[in-house]
């Protein structure tokens, strides 16, 4: 049985028995304390980075206030990008055909999902930071764009995975996909830092710094740091285990379900044959109240 | 492998000399393209005239989809992609030749457009060469990433809606850098244009080698 | 300065509600799958 959780934000432990997929034993070595204290990291070093940038670090005389985003924008733009990597690394762990394992594939796509999120947040904070400078909501700053592209990209990845194909096929669809969009990234960036500064001179960066940081500054963006950085990797930790947990609803699903039906036919008529399909019931794959229901009327 | 393409290459060009679907619907679509900008931009002279090298490439992009389409529709038909591998082609072999079929009608394409573009936008190409390299890098470039996605969305029910979405955004900078050094090229400074276009080879070199590499595992199993 | 709370609400909140969203995904699906307890079990054993 699963532990029950003791707060909304600490986690199960490792993933409940029964998918024998080999590449999950090498998780399974991780220790069980490891993802809540990822949580409570993350939720520490949040606390410390939000007090540090709207309390601690004062403004500054170029950017006024907006700098205080100097915790926010510059952390999630680069966890952004790190979950892309993770994403590619996983595609390609998952192509090579000696490292194949579906973990690699349901890793990939975890990191995707939690990577949309914090590319969309790049874009608010980078958009809000963007309003500061120039006082409109959108400029085609070269990482702004860049990072509205990266974003496409992502999606476009997750397009993929939502349509329904046979499982190694989309799997390796998936893999191939990202490879490619990861190649882009690089290109994407050349090219639109080119387009801004070769029109109009130097463009001025958002998150270039002022010229003397200050070390509440400094604290402030490494606290920022820290705090993504542990988000990330336990909500990607979390995601992945949905991921897996998805997988095996689909292949137990369908028995399941049919355990179930076939155990509300058992309370209503107590037909012989469908008690005859008792022994796959008494695997407990359904739910509690039906089986007990079934099993009580049995001689 | 080079056997392979040439033979795969051959296959795909028949096919269109005989079915001629990118002279008689890619290329009006094309031309529709151009007419649509204008009345979109209000048939401001000069408004067009500057915006020509970025409207063009988006007729060409937008053509791009179009003919990956229907290179990739192909091999869906009548259990193509079965005997695809069956025949024991080497895969990047196959990848090249679609490839260089893609490529060849796109180049025509863009040859004719380029010809819409100087009349309908009043735009005047003063730099040629630089506008023929552009084009064949820059179609490379889209030929390798746009057979890529085609065979990765082909037999999947939403093809039609799913190849946009993931080639538009990696097409993006070949769009940047190609609207770029023709802007170079309409205005007669070729030298401005000579670090997109080294962008644009990189980008076809970067995704011919990927092709090369990957399209062996989407064909199996498809 | 207003902008730069909304800044930090919508860091922090979307973050929120998306580990929300996991988690409260990961707990449905594990209801579900969950296995019988051993006392059913083991009278079909």
């Amino acid at each position: 049985m699963t532990a029950p959780a003791t707060s909304s934000r600490t986690a199960p432990g490792a993933p409940a028995s029964g998918d024998g997929a080999p590449a999950s034993a090498r998780f399974r070595s991780v220790p069980r304390w490891v993802t809540p204290a990822l949580g409570v990291g993350a939720l520490v070093a949040s606390a410390a980075a939000v007090v540090q940038g709207l309390v601690v670090m004062g403004p500054t005389t170029n950017q006024g206030e907006y700098s205080r985003l100097l915790v926010v924008h510059p952390p999630v733009a680069t966890v952004s990008y790190v979950a892309f990597g993770v994403t590619a690394a996983a595609s390609l762990l998952y192509l090579i055909p000696r490292t194949r394992a579906r973990a690699w594939d349901q890793l990939a796509g975890a990191s995707a999902e939690v990577g949309v999120v914090f590319t969309v947040l790049t874009l608010v904070t980078g958009s809000i930071w963007g309003h500061s400078t120039w006082g409109v909501w959108w400029t085609w700053d070269a990482r702004l764009t860049a990072s509205a592209l990266l974003l496409a990209l992502f999606l476009g990845y997750l397009a993929l995975r939502r349509v329904p194909a046979e499982e190694t096929v989309r799997a390796k669809r998936c893999a191939v996909a990202a490879l490619i969009a990861v190649v882009d990234v690089p290109i994407d960036h050349y090219a639109t830092s080119w387009w801004r500064t070769l029109h109009q001179g130097s463009s001025i960066s958002l998150t270039q710094p002022d010229k003397h940081v200050d070390s509440a500054h400094a604290v402030g963006l490494l606290l920022g740091f820290v705090a993504m950085a542990l988000a990330y990797a336990w909500l990607v930790t979390q995601r992945y285990r949905v991921e897996r947990l998805e997988a095996r609803y689909e292949e137990e699903g369908l028995s399941l379900a049919l355990d179930a039906r076939k155990a509300e036919g058992g309370v209503t008529a107590p037909t012989g044959p469908s008690d005859a399909t008792g022994p796959s019931d008494a695997t407990g794959t359904s739910g509690d109240p039906p089986v007990g229901a079934l099993s009580g009327e049995r001689p | 492998m080079w056997r392979d393409a040439v033979l795969v290459a051959g296959k795909d060009l028949r096919i269109e000399a005989r079915s001629r679907v990118a002279t008689n619907q890619v290329l009006p679509f094309a031309f529709l393209v151009l007419i649509l900008f204008a009345f979109a931009l209000d048939t401001d002279q000069r408004a067009l005239t500057r915006a020509a090298a970025g409207l063009y490439w988006v007729a060409v992009l937008f053509s791009t989809l179009l003919a990956i389409q229907r290179s990739a529709a192909i091999e869906s038909a009548d259990g193509a992609r079965d005997q695809l591998r069956l025949s024991g082609l080497d895969p990047a072999g196959v990848f090249l030749g679609k490839v260089a079929a893609v490529a060849v009608q796109l180049v025509a394409l863009e040859v004719l457009l380029g010809a819409g573009v100087v009349v309908l936008y009043n735009a005047s190409i003063r730099g040629v060469g630089l506008v023929v390299l552009t084009c064949a890098a820059a179609t490379v470039g889209l030929a390798a990433a746009g057979t890529m996605y085609g065979a990765l969305a082909a037999g999947l029910k939403v093809r039609e809606t799913l190849l946009p979405l993931l080639l538009l955004p990696v097409a993006a900078p070949v769009l940047l850098a190609a609207t770029k050094a023709w802007q170079a090229a309409l205005d007669g400074v070729p030298a401005d244009g000579a670090p997109w276009l080294r962008l644009l080879a990189t980008f076809a070199v970067i995704y011919l080698t990927l092709g090369v590499l990957l399209f062996g595992s989407l064909l199996e199993e498809s | 300065m207003n902008y730069v709370l909304a800044g930090y609400a919508v860091t922090f909140g979307a973050l929120g509600l998306y580990a929300l969203r996991v988690v409260l995904r990961g707990r449905a699906l594990r209801r579900v799958l969950a296995p019988v307890p051993p006392v059913d079990g083991e009278e079909h054993g």
